[in-house]
């Protein structure tokens, strides 16, 4: 029994599947059910192909576990142990739960995989719709070859590239009443990864408590519970895990503040140059100091704005990493070398501070000037009233000049070369025109021939292409897999010269008389049957 | 390019021009052969500092005797900066192009916290701790003590710059706040105070517009300037309410305590002096007896104990002798101070003129006229004969005896109000005395009288005419100029209604409307949908936007938004804000898309640009009047009504849409840049408003795009942002709004600038 060799995650007897017991087995890869007292089985499904499974509802006596394949079919498996028959199931919808979704994945990915592929490919696609969709080939053995190389690459770039965070993460719990008092929130994985990321302090909270203190559903259900979800509310309890959680918030924000802003243009507290001492002007509006006589609502409704530019601060941070702020400068264009090596300087700025002369103790006066320069260039500029001189190039900027051309430097290349007047002899005979290439006839083929053929023509080397790679692939023909491919892949051939060569070429003699597109194509083919001839008689003689 | 205006060679240091710029040079041109003043409203994005300094430049060269100096004021440390990296531009392209080296010195001025290269002073984060601790090394009276005593802490590059700094004159060339500073820290001067010397020989000065308009602070720093200068007012639309702080006092409950601390610290010192020094007080009273005050009086490091009032306006008398000596000064500041807070225990408003406080001040504690009028003078002299070295310190007294000479001096223009509670707040007793200036033009008087030439020019001026009535001269030229565009890139458009035919507006009466709010929301929300990149909302107010943020969260609007793009707000804090603005620019910049929502009047709508991506909508919600309530502008209405004859309606109106105006125009920063400008109020669609949207707006709001439902407005703005994303090469405004030299000089090209200009 083949199943033997596999790993039975579960069994569970008496089961019956149209009005027959038998035993119901859950392996690694698939599940399958057997006839009571027959060593085989009757129904096998891989994981892979069921779509969903359902299950009898609570009150109902016969309880029941359908599984929806894919393809549309189901299949109904009746637990009819009595004494057991509820647990017996629930064991194994919860096992499949689990199962599903890994598998469940791993399909569509390979749909999507290949579906992407299609799309960013208009080549490719045409070559599936010519030999596919023609069934000229069949579509697994299209993908045979293609999509384990690309799934190398892909899955390469896939952890290069993180996803980003929707700003609106938290609109999407949308909480629903349930009808009796309560409320519920729906939680997923990526909501979870995107509150972590976006609130590392709430990630904090939940390695310290969970599952030593409570169990998870317990601490989301805290957190939903929390002031600190509910932004608009300001008076955190003692008691709420999360209070410290909001402090640690504002403590982030309030040194985020205190480090200031990069970009000068922005920063509102240097704006003014000369602020109006305390008492003079006629602001009727001046801000209260004191907090005492402000109400609570004003309070709340500042917090909701402290909130939302933390949270947006955060989101942006989550989704760009650390290097978005050093980024910002390389937007400036005009100065991009200036730019450059003020990136190169950042890190080792210490070398830079101690090479001053004036111990300026205001560390950032060194970095401000050039970031400040570039951004003020960048504003003044009217890049429309200049006249357009090509794209601006950055100056290659050498260090030390001489070393590269002071030294005399002649390049050697043994004897075995040729004069350069005979070099430019070869190439001139070998251009268009050229004494060696007057024997050739197409050189008007694109004249001659309108777009709509070239473009037929093209997709038939394509496709033509592909087939023959296919082919010549299978040599050396050294296992029976290869050689019933290998036959078929003659007769593919065939068929493709029969059912797209060929009225083709008579396409082509009734519009145009003399020029034959196709003559390299039938080369081609012929040379791949006589490769197959040669590979049958020998296999013959080898037979006989 | 070189161009020939009217006879003067100017040289613009691009190969083409904007025909506003050219038209705009003409202008300036006549105004300044006629040595009158002007008014110039011109778009931003077009150009204007260059034009401006390009002709200025070229007629300093032509005419060296007639125009000896550039004074250009801006308002932010940014902007200035700015200007001078665009002056510097035109210097190396007059240096490529005539061959020589221009020998012209241009530099900015800028705050000793800008300038400072004083490893510890420098290090301080405010303006006013950096002041007083430069100050606290640089005194002249300090400085004196440390020939005593060489221990004492001093400043060597001050020191370095005061032994050879005056010797030689600053090298010509164009220098910006960080030129300075590496110059200073290269001689070892300082180079604040190497700027303030060297103004006084430079062609071209940049620096904001405290130094012109502040009495305070002008009376120091550009006393000596000469008066053959052009003086430029640039993005000067505001320019009447920096003219009527810099002359505006409040004194509050807190500010009288420190007072009193202040008064009992002086009387201290003067006992103290009395018995080592006695010598050093009778000195001050000999001087002051014989009206030497002036004689000493420019110690340039001197700078906090300047006076409030006008120069014309300062008595050139002696001292009166009843506040000569230093104990009755002290028994009259005390007895000025016991009146003030008698006059603060009230439980009504009060409204007063200042004759009337003058009255009423002689009736309750017998203080004079006279010696009220010396009190800044006096106190300044007492403090540098008492050798204070921490005048921060003495910030209180110091407002009180210069409320005390301004309240003495003017008779007119001024009003006293003494409320005793916030109006918000009624139950909390929390006295103020506004002194408030309500006539702008004394302020800018001196400044019109004084040069021969004096630009003003912003991208919103309109209407043209209101400025020469509030700020009280009489221009020779004033123009308003269009931008010639060779695609409609701006697109304004006024919302009225929501889908369900609501009004929208932001109308004190229905502002608290559930269904305003939520069509607001609508609004916000559809917007965010389909544009690309930054939005940026303006507010009336921040209780406004605290208010609508709040119902808006409530109605989960913004979990919506926030599913199309990240938003940011403005707060009161400004390092807060700082921080939303350069995320908000971050997530713009890695596509993200974001949605500031700022403040009308704010900081954000004043001195920030969103240029490109940064701001491809400006959404104004509501028109954003000041608050009406208030006393002060009350007042202030009055005043005006009755002095200029402008009607408080017109005043509000032109006030809220001078500011509507300038919000929008923040997205549009020249011609490559495109934006929407959504005003969200159907008030705007009123005559009266829309006539005073600057005329660059005005003609692209047809009466296709007035009262526009949300849906609409949608869909207009679908179709102008698409139109828009199309490429937009240098070919498409060749010869439209783009001018080669050829282009320019040809007839009928002649003609159709001559249009741009349009005279009010």
């Amino acid at each position: 029994m083949a199943a033997l060799s596999e790993e039975v995650l579960l069994v569970v007897k008496r089961v019956r599947q149209r009005k027959q017991d038998g035993t119901l087995y859950l392996m690694a890869e698939r599940i399958a059910w057997g006839p009571e007292g027959k060593d085989r089985f009757t129904v096998s499904h891989l994981y892979a192909d069921i779509r969903c499974q359902k299950i009898s509802p609570d009150g109902k006596a016969k309880i029941q576990l359908q599984l929806v394949l894919h393809t549309g079919e189901s299949t109904n498996l009746h637990f009819s142990n009595e004494s057991t028959a509820l647990k017996d199931r629930d064991a194994a919808k919860d096992l499949l739960q689990q199962l599903l979704p890994k598998f469940k994945k791993r399909a569509n990915k390979e749909l999507e995989e290949k579906n992407r592929m299609l799309q960013e490919d208009p080549v490719l696609f045409q070559l599936y719709k010519d030999l596919v969709v023609c069934q000229v080939i069949s579509a697994e053995e299209f993908w045979a070859n293609r999509l384990s190389i690309n799934n190398v690459d892909h899955s390469l770039s896939n952890n290069k590239q993180e996803v980003g965070i929707s700003a609106a993460f938290l609109a999407d719990i949308r909480p629903q009443t349930d009808g009796c008092n309560g409320l519920r929130y729906n939680l997923t994985s990526d909501i979870i990864e995107s509150i972590f990321r976006t609130y590392p302090a709430v990630k904090q909270k939940y390695g310290e408590n969970v599952p030593h203190n409570m169990t998870e559903k317990e601490f989301w259900t805290r957190f939903f519970q929390s002031h600190y979800f509910h932004r608009d509310r300001i008076n955190t309890g003692l008691q709420d895990i999360f209070s410290e959680c909001a402090k640690q918030d504002e403590k982030g924000l309030k040194s985020m503040v205190f480090q200031g802003v990069k970009n000068p243009m922005v920063d509102l507290l240097s704006l003014e140059d000369k602020s109006l001492d305390e008492g003079y002007g006629s602001n009727s509006t001046a801000p209260s100091t004191s907090n005492t006589n402000k109400t609570v609502k004003e309070n709340s409704n500042s917090a909701i704005i402290k909130r939302f530019n933390h949270h947006s601060t955060m989101v942006l941070a989550a989704g760009s990493g650390k290097k978005a702020s050093s980024l910002v400068v390389f937007t400036a264009e005009p100065c991009a070398n200036l730019a450059v090596c003020l990136h190169r300087d950042a890190p080792n700025g210490q070398a830079c501070e101690t090479s001053s002369t004036d111990g300026n103790s205001r560390d950032s006066d060194f970095f401000q000037p050039p970031i400040k320069k570039v951004k003020i260039q960048d504003v003044i500029e009217y890049e429309d009233l200049h006249r357009e001189n090509g794209k601006k190039t950055v100056a290659l900027n050498l260090k030390k000049s001489d070393r590269w051309c002071g030294c005399s430097w002649t390049p050697y290349f043994g004897t075995s070369v040729m004069s350069s007047s005979t070099a430019s002899c070869a190439i001139a005979a070998l251009s268009p025109g050229g004494v060696l290439m007057q024997a050739l006839a197409q050189q008007a083929i694109n004249q001659m021939v309108p777009n709509d053929v070239q473009g037929e023509l093209k997709h038939l080397y394509t496709a033509a292409g592909e087939l023959l790679r296919h082919f010549w692939s299978c040599f050396p023909v050294n296992t029976l897999f290869l050689e019933e491919k290998v036959v078929k892949m003659r007769s593919n051939l065939e068929r493709f010269q029969m059912t797209k060569l060929r009225p083709f070429q008579e396409k082509v003699q009734r519009q145009y008389l003399s020029t034959n597109l196709t003559g390299h194509l039938e080369d081609m083919f012929q040379m791949a049957y006589n490769k197959f001839h040669a590979w049958q008689t020998r296999r013959m003689m080898r037979k006989t | 390019m070189k161009l020939n205006i009217e006879g003067l060679l100017v040289y613009f240091p691009y190969d083409y021009i904007y025909p506003e710029q050219y038209s705009y040079m003409l202008e300036l041109k006549r105004t300044l052969d006629a040595k009158g003043h002007g008014v110039l409203e011109m778009p931003s994005g077009t150009g204007k500092t260059i034009s401006l300094l390009s002709l200025i430049v070229a007629y300093q060269r032509e005419y060296p005797l007639e125009v000896t100096k550039l004074i250009y004021c801006s308002r932010t440390v940014p902007e200035i900066e700015k200007v001078v990296e665009e002056l510097r531009k035109l210097m190396e392209f007059y240096s490529k192009e005539t061959g020589e080296k221009n020998n012209i010195l241009a530099l900015a001025l800028s705050s000793r916290k800008n300038l400072c290269v004083h490893p510890e002073v420098s290090s301080l984060r405010f303006g006013k701790e950096v002041d007083g601790k430069c100050h606290s090394l640089t005194a002249s009276y300090i400085r004196a003590q440390r020939h005593s005593n060489p221990s004492l802490p001093s400043c060597r590059f001050y020191e370095e710059f005061d032994a050879m700094g005056k010797q030689v004159p600053l090298p010509a060339g164009v220098y910006n706040l960080d030129d300075l500073k590496e110059f200073g820290r290269r001689k070892g001067w300082c180079p604040y105070y190497l700027a303030r010397y060297s103004i006084l020989h430079a062609n071209i000065i940049v620096y904001s517009y405290h130094y012109l308009l502040d009495p305070k602070i002008a009376d120091l720093v550009s006393k000596e300037l000469s008066k053959k200068s052009v003086v430029v007012f640039d993005e000067a639309h505001n320019i009447d309410n920096v003219c009527i702080d810099s002359m505006s006092v409040n004194i509050t409950r807190r500010t009288l305590d420190r007072s009193q601390a202040n008064v009992e610290t002086l009387q201290n010192t003067i006992l103290k002096i009395k018995e080592t020094d006695a010598a050093k007080l009778k000195e001050e009273y000999r001087r002051l007896v014989e009206g030497l005050k002036e004689a000493n009086v420019a110690r340039e490091t001197d700078i906090y104990m300047s006076n409030p009032v006008l120069p014309d306006e300062i008595l050139q008398e002696a001292v009166p002798g009843s506040i000569r000596t230093a104990e009755h000064f002290v028994g009259f500041m005390k007895r000025f101070l016991e009146y003030l807070k008698a006059r603060l225990r009230i439980h009504h408003v009060v409204q007063e003129s200042a004759p009337q406080f003058l009255k009423d001040i002689f009736e309750k504690v017998c203080i004079d006229r006279k010696p009220l009028r010396f009190c800044a003078e006096r106190l300044r002299s007492l403090l540098r004969t008492l050798e204070i070295a921490d005048i921060a310190d003495f910030s209180a007294i110091t407002l009180i005896s210069n409320f005390a000479t301004l309240v003495s001096t003017y008779s007119k223009g001024f009003t006293i109000i003494i409320e005793p509670f916030e109006d918000r707040t009624p139950t909390i007793a929390n006295p103020v005395l506004h002194f408030s200036c309500m006539d702008p033009s004394i302020a800018i008087k001196p400044v019109f009288e004084r040069f021969q030439s004096v630009i003003i020019t912003s991208g919103t001026l309109s209407p043209l005419d209101i400025y020469p009535r509030i700020l009280d001269f009489r221009p020779v030229t004033v123009a308003s100029f269009t931008m010639t565009l060779a695609r409609t890139c701006l697109c304004p458009l006024v919302v009225g209604r929501g889908n369900d035919q609501v009004a929208m507006t932001s109308k004190f009466e229905t502002r608290e409307d559930f269904a305003v709010i939520r069509n607001y929301g609508n609004l916000l929300l559809e917007m965010s949908a389909i544009v690309p990149d930054g939005i940026v909302a303006f507010f009336t107010s921040y209780t406004y936007m605290e208010n609508i943020v709040a119902s808006w969260y409530e109605q989960g609007i913004l979990e919506n938004v926030q599913r199309n793009k990240l938003i940011f707000i403005e707060t009161p804090d400004a390092a807060e804000t700082s921080m939303a603005l350069e995320k908000y620019q971050e997530a713009c910049e890695n596509g993200r898309g974001a949605i500031l929502l700022s403040v009308a009047r704010g900081k954000v709508s004043e001195g920030i640009d969103f240029v490109h991506h940064f701001g491809r909508a400006v959404i104004m919600f509501g028109v954003p009047y000041v608050y009406t309530q208030s006393r002060i502008l009350k007042a202030r209405l009055e005043y005006l009504r009755d002095q200029f004859q402008i009607r408080e309606n017109d005043f509000l109106t032109f006030d809220a849409m001078r500011h509507a105006a300038q919000c929008v125009g923040r997205a549009i920063r020249g011609k490559t840049d495109y934006g929407l400008m959504i005003f969200a109020d159907k008030r705007y669609a009123r005559a009266d408003k829309r006539g005073k949207l600057p005329r660059w707006i005005q003609e692209h709001l047809t009466d296709g795009s007035l009262n526009l439902t949300i849906d609409e407005t949608v869909q207009l703005s679908k179709h102008f942002l698409r139109q828009m994303a199309q490429p937009f090469r240098q070919e498409d405004q060749l010869g439209l709004s783009l001018l080669t030299l050829e282009q320019l000089q040809s007839e009928d090209m002649l003609q159709k600038i001559a249009q741009i200009a349009h005279q009010a």
